[in-house]
């Protein structure tokens, strides 16, 4: 297959997209917190690695990390600066109570609802990061890749990478706990108080945030 | 700090992560895998020739502005415009149409623009809706779909145009496409296909050949419930919703991709139109025109996201399908577009099932 993209054949960038296409947009997605910006990135990662196709190593494994590696910088370029991620992961979460309104079709709802709430959790998670430390967190978690490849993908030394990776896991933890409150909060009825103050005042600062 | 002592695992053993992963993961909308494999097969294909040296088409028969210029919000399949006079008046003389074995070596057809494309915004009328749909759908069940078998190759012919905005030197003016003819055929289980469409594609074409089929190939087609509410359902929980497109209109907007370019086998089109009645917000529109210039009824539905409205045009008398279009039915919240463009039209000029990939329907027998 590397052999076959250096030299440019169409078909082996036609089985690329085929393989990697969907991967590529939700990593697009985690990195942008846009599906419409996601399908842009993922539309532009692949005409990029058509143009840098003679930049493959002749050597090595599936062209994944490569293409995911384009997609990062690609989304870094559409999605600059921190604050537009929140915006957009805000944007997300909104969009969300607007879809589930369907009557007829009430049985979808319930895992409907949860589902928006992991992403919704997600999102408010990977907002809490800067763009550097959610890129290595991504590319670890839903690629579940290891940190030497992480740091290849992204051109970073091994030791940025842990140290990210560090400054990013004290934030979630500080998040957590938050978040596992507000979720619950969602699920239940707003007559009934779940949490006491504690849990409450976290969940003011977090939104403070946003 | 090293990342293999305990207190550094990788981080999916954290527990900070443990509620992030396993969040619903949606895939890409209908007909957009398609849409960008199109569009990234079409442009290696035009570096190909340009790299490989063989000569580039005559500066008078490119377009610099046209190749990066695809507007990335239209469908596939989308295509615009009504009046083919307004357009026609603006075509560059000399310009050889492709569909045929013109064309150079692997360059793109070039295809010719013009001023946008603007209609009258028929009035929509949502009670009449469901009464139109229903005779629609009788109608409709009158007439025979296909029996497709292996190896043989669904044939579709439309007239398309596509508009778009297009800047040079910082000026963006809103151009539609002539009226062109865009030919594609998709072998039964949606993983094999040509495309001929200048402006995308050289006379000889591209495959669209790959291992994720469409979503109208007919073998799909031939599985889907015939009942209109085991359709609708099934419509609905395929069809998640995407960037903020609402269910209704993410569901209408699949059963247009199943019922335009694609051949629905014979009872499969009137369930489609029954299940599309069932969609809050589907309206009648007393006046729309297709590709060709006929004048017919559509059922369509207003996306509220962005003030564009998708029309399925019908014959007056017959009911028989037309084709279908995006109208610009609200003034649009910024952009250069304006209430009462064409954003894309494509009337269906012929289906026939073939015997083979790139065979047009005259070869048979």
């Amino acid at each position: 297959m590397r052999t076959r993209v250096r030299a440019g054949e169409p078909d082996a960038f036609a089985e690329l997209f085929d393989a990697y296409a969907q991967v590529v947009y939700h990593h697009a997605f985690r990195l942008t917190a846009d599906w419409s910006v996601a399908e842009d990135v993922m539309s532009a990662t692949f005409m990029e690695a058509w143009r840098r196709r003679e930049s493959v190593d002749p050597e090595g494994g599936p062209l994944r990390p490569w293409l995911l590696g384009i997609a990062t910088n690609v989304a870094r370029s559409h999605c600059r600066s921190n604050r537009r991620y929140r915006a957009a992961a805000a944007a997300a979460a909104e969009a969300g109570p607007a879809s589930l309104r369907i009557p007829d079709h009430a049985e979808e709802t319930a895992s409907r609802v949860d589902d928006r709430r992991r992403i919704n959790a997600t999102l408010t998670a990977l907002s809490s990061l800067k763009r550097a430390e959610r890129e290595v967190l991504v590319l670890c978690l839903w690629e579940g890749m290891e940190y030497a490849d992480v740091a290849r993908t992204l051109r970073i030394p091994i030791g940025t990478v842990r140290s990210r990776l560090s400054r990013a896991r004290t934030k979630l933890r500080r998040l957590a706990e938050a978040e596992l409150g507000r979720t619950k909060r969602e699920l239940t009825p707003r007559t009934r108080q779940v949490k006491g103050d504690r849990t409450h005042a976290i969940r003011s600062a977090e939104e403070g945030i946003r | 700090m090293n990342h293999t002592s305990p207190s550094q695992p990788h981080p999916a053993e954290w527990p900070e992560t443990q509620e992030l992963l396993g969040a619903e993961e949606r895939g890409l909308p209908a007909g957009r895998h398609e849409f960008h494999k199109e569009h990234l097969m079409a442009q290696i294909h035009d570096d190909l020739r340009t790299t490989h040296g063989t000569p580039a088409a005559p500066a008078w028969q490119r377009d610099p502005q046209r190749d990066s210029q695809r507007n990335p919000f239209l469908r596939r399949n989308v295509l615009l415009p009504a009046m083919a006079c307004a357009v026609a008046a603006a075509v560059v003389g000399g310009f050889a149409l492709a569909g045929g074995a013109g064309g150079n070596g692997e360059g793109k057809t070039p295809l010719a623009t013009g001023p946008a494309l603007t209609t009258q915004v028929g009035t929509a009328d949502a009670k009449a809706a469901p009464e139109l749909l229903n005779r629609i759908s009788l109608a409709s069940a009158d007439t025979s779909g296909p029996t497709v078998d292996d190896g043989q190759f669904i044939y579709i012919a439309s007239k398309v145009a596509n508009t778009y905005p297009r800047t040079v030197d910082d000026k963006t003016t809103v151009v539609s496409e002539e009226l062109h003819t865009r030919q594609v055929w998709q072998s039964p289980d949606g993983k094999d296909g040509w495309l001929i469409e200048p402006g995308q594609t050289s006379g000889q074409g591209i495959t669209l050949a790959g291992e994720h089929p469409i979503s109208a190939a007919y073998n799909s087609l031939v599985k889907l419930p015939t009942d209109p509410d085991a359709l609708l359902k099934k419509i609905y929980q395929d069809n998640d919703p995407s960037k903020g497109v609402a269910r209704d209109q993410a569901a209408f907007v699949a059963i247009g991709d199943l019922l335009t370019e694609s051949y629905p086998p014979a009872k499969l089109a009137p369930a489609l139109y029954k299940a599309a009645a069932k969609i809050p917000g589907v309206v009648a529109v007393d006046d729309a025109v297709d590709a060709l210039g006929r004048h017919g009824v559509a059922v369509a539905r207003l996306n509220e996201a962005d003030g564009q409205r998708e029309e399925w045009i019908f014959d007056k008398k017959t009911l028989a399908f037309l084709g279908e279009r995006m109208v610009q039915a609200q003034p649009p919240e910024d952009g250069p577009i304006k209430r009462g463009t064409v954003l894309f039209t494509s009337a269906i000029t012929e289906r026939a099932v073939v015997d083979g990939n790139k065979q047009l329907p005259s070869q048979v027998g």
